[in-house]
């Protein structure tokens, strides 16, 4: 897909990770541009969520290179990819439940004056944030026990907005939620693209990837195995590329039958 | 840190005003029961004031009940923070012993001054601490196991040290603990001016900080509580002080020295937990762990500072301990560790980490502390009032947990 900027906001090159003897990634690419939304998906251990934790800092690669603006980084933790503008939501939400939404927002890298938190001034900013993402938590302060799984959500989207990042990653954010909260967490990552971020998606949801996708890229085995324009290709396409059968326009009814000798 | 993004602009005031009621009362869930507990410290002291033909509020016993559990106050300070971020210490008791010991050796063998003696005793509370916390938190050994190992290691220490009683300490180092402020200022119908002093400037601190809070919230237009709720509350606690200022001031020596010491230890150590990065970590390592660590909190810096801490607490106890007592001896500071424990738990404390406060530990440790001396003025037998003391304990809990659970159901 073609941007007004050359230069993507996050390059993966030739992305490899073993663990032990299994490959779970093998030469991957991928390119992400500010206001866009690139889907990942693909079948269970396709390696979607390897890929996420080596953009997040969680894991580093084995071999191959990730590029911010065309410049070669090193993301050996949370906090590195946190400084280099990248914001994960992650599978298992990293939220504490007795915390409230604020503490939340700003867990890990509070606000202080000396040694004392500002917490008015977080407050304030926590609300600032809610409101950009148009989200319904009733209040900065209520405590995240009190919260429903989707505004949980929000909140776990809305904490990768605390100290301007440039690439969201969310990982199945999803997964487990009724269908207007689903809704409510997709209307949340068009805004993110609005705000112009460069989102990845992680789903194995086809609708949810069709429905705010701008590029749809397939994994396989943790390789490569597709690049799409989320506009224009079929539903088949996609499940084909991720299941690795032929891509069938139709169903040949005689596909099932057992073939005569 | 800084971050990029602008405040909000104001708000339309009432903005945040605007909150449902359910919701209003779920963010009061936890200062409800922070009133629970309140109320049935009270509750006790009214039951035992009758029940002893008001014998237990009398000026003398008062001022004997802060003396005689300071020590667990102290204790349940550290021990809170510990529960909080989900471990536990069970090593308490024997550090006392052992912090005592050498803090008592070092006077009457080595001749140092009492007060080099104390800063000695904090100190080697502080490396036993960190001791245990470099296990828990670096080599990643459960806090019960280090911790239980700890009470073996120490009182085995203590024992070695200690043999047998060492007596003979300073007077200056005994008034630690039985000691009382100097009332400089003489009396006025018969009541400690000092003591009446010291009352004032709390309430008045109290107000102030309480009133200046509020008007920030005002002026960043957050959240307050309503009015008349927020004036009831000070009421009730200037009127709580009050009347324990009352009373100390008719005691034989007028404010207590350790109510001192714990007074201050109560006022850092709230605002440590309350508004400090450091306390807003502890939490969220013990609400979840993985996710405080995935947000870039240290947490293995955490859990070793939280276990120093501890251990000067720990060192502080014993200093109190001994000063009581007039002298070490090495079986000082039994079953320490469970009345820090139970403090904390009664005090609203949850044992899967992540919640409790400061004022619950304290107010857990007087509602043991009112139980001991109730009971022992009505005379029940010691047998019976370690049972009565047990199942206080267990029924606090349940109580705790039913309302819970009744509160996730709603």
């Amino acid at each position: 897909m073609s941007t007004a900027n050359d230069v993507p906001l996050l390059s993966l090159r030739g992305l490899g990770k073993r663990f032990g003897a299994v490959e779970a990634l093998v030469d991957v690419d991928l390119d992400v541009y500010a206001h866009e939304v690139v889907a990942l998906v693909g079948d269970n251990g396709a390696g979607k969520s390897t890929v996420a934790k080596m953009i997040s800092g969680v894991l580093t690669p084995d071999t191959g290179l990730i590029e911010i603006d065309g410049e070669t980084v090193t993301i050996p933790t949370p906090i590195a990819a946190h400084a280099l503008g990248i914001a994960t939501v992650f599978q298992e939400l990293a939220l504490a439940d007795n915390l409230d939404v604020t503490s939340n927002l700003f867990l890990g890298r509070e606000l202080h004056r000396g040694r004392v938190r500002d917490d008015e001034t977080m407050e304030q900013i926590a609300r600032k944030v809610l409101r950009d993402l148009n989200s319904r938590i009733p209040s900065v302060k209520s405590p995240l026990s009190t919260l429903s799984k989707g505004q949980r959500q929000s909140v776990a989207i809305a904490r990768t907005l605390i100290g301007r990042p440039r690439i969201v990653v969310l990982d199945e954010p999803t997964a487990a939620l009724s269908v207007s909260q689903t809704a409510e967490v997709l209307t949340h990552i068009e805004r993110l693209r609005d705000l112009g971020l460069g989102v990845v998606l992680i789903s194995h949801n086809m609708n949810d990837v069709r429905a705010v996708s701008d590029r749809i890229i397939v994994l396989r085995h943790g390789r490569n195995n597709g690049e799409f324009d989320a506009a224009t290709v079929s539903h088949e396409a996609i499940l084909a590329a991720i299941t690795g059968a032929p891509p069938t326009r139709e169903l040949d009814p005689t596909a099932f039958l057992p073939t005569p000798h | 840190m800084t971050t990029d993004l602008n405040p909000a602009p104001a708000a339309p005031p009432g903005a945040q005003a605007r909150v449902p009621l359910g919701q209003r009362m779920a963010g009061l869930g936890g200062n409800a029961r922070q009133y629970g507990i309140f109320g049935a410290l009270v509750v006790i002291v009214l039951l035992f004031q009758v029940l002893t033909d008001g014998k237990l509020l009398l000026a003398n016993n008062v001022a004997a009940l802060f003396q005689q559990n300071a020590y667990v106050m102290i204790l349940a300070i550290g021990m809170v923070m510990v529960i909080v971020a989900g471990h536990i210490d069970l090593s308490v008791g024997s550090v006392v012993a052992f912090v005592g010991g050498i803090v008592a050796v070092s006077m009457r063998d080595m001749g140092l001054p009492w007060l080099v003696a104390v800063l000695l005793g904090l100190a080697v509370g502080g490396v036993v601490g960190a001791w245990q916390g470099y296990w828990v938190a670096y080599v990643g050994i459960p806090a019960f196991i280090v911790t239980l190992a700890g009470m073996l290691i120490f009182r085995g220490l203590a024992l070695v040290i200690v043999g047998e009683t060492v007596a003979g300490l300073p007077s200056q180092f005994i008034a630690i603990s039985k000691g009382s402020l100097p009332n400089f200022l003489g009396y006025a119908n018969n009541m400690d001016v000092v003591t009446i002093l010291i009352g004032v400037l709390a309430i008045g601190a109290i107000v102030v900080s309480q009133v200046r809070a509020r008007r920030s919230l005002r002026k960043h237009e957050l959240y307050v509580e309503p009015v008349g709720l927020f004036a009831t509350k000070l009421a009730l606690v200037a009127i709580g002080i009050g009347v324990l200022t009352v009373i100390l001031s008719f005691s034989a020596g007028g404010t207590p020295t350790v109510l001192v010491i714990v007074g201050v230890l109560i006022v850092a150590y709230t605002f440590l937990m309350g508004r400090t990065v450091f306390g807003r970590h502890i939490y969220a390592i013990g609400g979840n762990r993985l996710a405080a660590s995935l947000s870039g909190v240290d947490t293995r810096r955490v859990d070793f500072w939280i276990f120093v801490n501890m251990g000067v607490l720990a060192g502080a106890a014993a200093i109190v301990t001994t000063a009581r007592a007039g002298a070490a001896i090495a079986s000082a500071g039994q079953n320490f560790e469970l009345d820090a424990i139970a403090a904390c738990f009664i005090g609203g404390a949850a044992v899967t980490g992540g919640i409790g406060r400061i004022s619950g530990a304290i107010v857990g440790a007087l509602i043991m502390g009112v139980l001991n001396m109730g009971l022992s003025i009505l005379s029940v037998d010691p047998s019976w009032q370690m049972a009565i003391k047990g199942l206080v304990l267990l029924f606090a809990v349940a109580f705790d947990l039913i309302n819970k659970r009744r509160a996730g159901t709603r």
